[in-house]
């Protein structure tokens, strides 16, 4: 049983479809990175996963399941039982998830007594030792420091050991290091890397930075236009691959050694096309050099280990 | 020949009042930066945030007054022009194109204000050249007429260069260009400024804490960190073979779009820079993975465009 299987979810704003056909599947212990350009639906599938959408956001899916229990029909009671407890969320803006009226100790305490009960002061250790764990020097002085006392990078650190407090199964982490710098960034991830592969954690996690997702994916899924139009293992999408926006996006990163400095570099010509109600089809083909008339109609993801949704690949 | 720019002991200090009765604080922000770039070269200046980028770009622009040291443009100091004649001369591109255009003006009168401002040109003239050069950045006349809103973030850093060059100035600076953008329009936007370099001659500098980009459309760089260039050198060479302890970890800490090699360790530790409080010695010693004792006292000596202790013979 995969950790949480997402099957043709749907999310609608209005006349705005944001989601229009994810399946997204993370294992125990892998990371599974959802990649794409603003506004092509990455942040509002993991909010839907969640359960965080907005008000009057629709929703549907096939299925939604987190190890097997069906989150589709649970209400707001159950759903904040489970979140911050077997499933914990990281997101971009670290200053402001964290609470500036309260001290570090007194967030991350109530993330666990919330839960797991237990008194004040145990839960009080276990934020010491964590924060500790994820590389914050002198973890009892931080303990009483409030939010804006941190720099960027000891607040994301903090918001990961917030997150570790009851010992998640899923970590979902939106862009969790965007707001950093690069040498910070790296930091970053590789703690999350370790803490991973030491918690066996499966760790989905949402980027538009292709350059993080080759360094720390299990698995890729690439978004476009409200769907996820590839998803494969992380070499084979890099090596191989399938779909042309995928290829597109590929061709549009400088990488040094690869292509000669001031070199012309590959771009996707044209625009994202407005995802209002009765749009069909791949939303990719006003602006792809295969198009053809069948991309108008609904397609479905090809293959089996490696999937694409364009006709090409049928 | 004389240098399209050049900077000689710049240095920027402001003072910061923390709290009510809190005492003053001096905050170097730059501290003695020298530059001398030839014209038709593009400079890329890299550094994590808070190294100073920003407000060498403002005193190069001339929007804040040095402390110390002085800007030259083709051999005039910035400091005793007056601001239409600092136009003329220098112009810049910045990271938000959102909040960068007046949003109630329409794109042509954005990219017309400059000239409006210089004076000397007829209405009909002022319309004229905007809309060429708008059409020279890929924006038609017809979405010239449209207000920025209704442009996506693409087309308006087009307008934003537009606006910049439409005075046809010697030095563009670019600050960030393209970090509020996707990569795929991050791509296009490269691709016209190398463009618009190579047919303009224009002299760049170009601020960017994106490793990859610098390296794809710099000539030199120069790595910044509390408020000085800590490495200068040619692009190519800087790449190949980085001498500073510091431009090694940042280059470490480049993520390559290359599967396989995991995320590295960059050795850094946490304790971040403060340019309120920057440390004796070498500035950069209690991060260095290699400091030795001479480095937490003396400042180190310029050894071949880099500062550094372990550099000297």
């Amino acid at each position: 049983m995969s950790l949480l299987e997402v099957r043709d979810l749907h999310v609608r704003f209005g006349q705005t479809a944001a989601v229009r056909g994810a399946d997204i599947v993370v294992e125990r212990g892998e990371t599974h990175c959802i990649v794409g350009e603003s506004g092509c639906g990455k942040s509002v599938t993991s909010l839907a996963v969640m359960g965080l959408l907005a008000k009057g956001a629709e929703r549907r899916a096939a299925r939604m399941a987190f190890d097997g229990i069906d989150l589709l029909p649970m209400n707001e009671r159950a759903l904040s039982r489970l979140r911050g407890d077997r499933i914990a969320m990281i997101f971009q803006e670290p200053m402001t998830s964290l609470n500036p009226a309260y001290t570090v100790g007194s967030q991350m305490a109530e993330v666990r007594t919330r839960h797991k009960g237990g008194t004040r002061r145990a839960a009080l250790d276990r934020a010491e030792e964590l924060l500790g764990r994820v590389g914050i020097t002198a973890p009892g002085l931080r303990l009483g420091q409030f939010p804006h006392q941190l720099s960027g990078g000891l607040r994301q650190r903090v918001m990961i050991a917030m997150a570790l407090m009851n010992d998640p199964e899923l970590l979902i982490a939106d862009e969790p290091t965007t707001a950093l710098d690069v040498t910070i960034q790296a930091q970053i991830l590789r703690l999350l890397a370790q803490l991973q592969a030491e918690l066996g954690l499966g760790l989905m996690l949402i980027t538009h930075d292709l350059g993080v997702v080759a360094r720390v994916a299990t698995r890729v899924s690439v978004m476009y236009a409200g769907q996820v139009v590839e998803t494969a293992t992380t070499a084979e999408l890099f090596a191989n691959p399938r779909h042309p926006y995928t290829r597109g996006l590929l061709d549009c990163l400088p990488v040094p050694g690869k292509l000669p400095p001031g070199s012309q570099l590959g771009t996707i010509p044209g625009m994202v096309p407005k995802l209002t109600e009765g749009f069909r089809g791949c939303g990719f083909r006003s602006r792809c050099a295969y198009a053809q008339p069948a991309c108008e109609a609904d397609i479905p993801l090809y293959g089996t280990t490696h999937l694409s949704r364009c006709v090409l690949s049928a | 020949m004389t240098p399209a720019i050049e900077i000689r002991n710049l240095a920027k200090r402001f003072n910061v009042k923390q709290g009510f009765f809190g005492k003053p604080r001096e905050v170097r922000a730059v501290d003695g930066v020298n530059l001398r770039l030839e014209e038709g070269a593009t400079l890329g200046i890299v550094g994590e945030s808070g190294c100073g980028k920003s407000t060498l770009a403002k005193l190069i622009l001339g929007l804040l007054a040095p402390t110390e040291g002085d800007v030259l443009v083709a051999g005039q100091s910035l400091g005793a022009l007056d601001r239409r004649a600092r136009a003329r001369l220098i112009q810049p591109v910045f990271q938000d194109p959102f909040s960068s255009l007046n949003p109630r003006r329409r794109v042509v009168d954005v990219v017309a204000m400059p000239l409006v401002a210089q004076g000397g040109l007829s209405g009909a003239e002022i319309r004229a050249q905007s809309l060429a050069m708008l059409e020279r950045v890929g924006i038609s006349a017809e979405m010239a007429g449209r207000y920025p809103a209704q442009l996506s973030g693409g087309q308006r850093q087009r307008v934003a260069i537009a606006r910049a060059l439409v005075l046809r100035p010697r030095i563009l600076l670019c600050d960030e260009p393209t970090s509020a953008l996707d990569v795929s329009v991050q791509a296009q936007i490269l691709n016209l400024l190398a463009e618009l370099r190579r047919d303009m001659g224009i002299t760049t500098l170009f601020i960017s804490h994106n490793l990859a980009v610098v390296e794809h459309v710099a000539d030199a760089v120069a790595v910044m960190y509390l408020g000085r260039f800590v490495e200068y050198a040619p692009a190519k060479e800087l790449f190949a073979a980085p001498r500073h302890p510091y431009t090694r970890a940042l280059l470490a800490s480049v993520l390559t779009p290359e599967p396989g090699l995991g995320v590295p360790d960059v050795g850094l530790g946490d304790a971040m820079p403060d340019p309120s409080n920057i440390p004796p010695g070498c500035r950069f010693h209690p991060r260095c993975p290699v400091a030795i004792a001479r480095c937490s006292t003396e400042a180190p000596p310029l050894v071949g465009g880099a500062e550094c202790h372990l550099l000297t013979p």
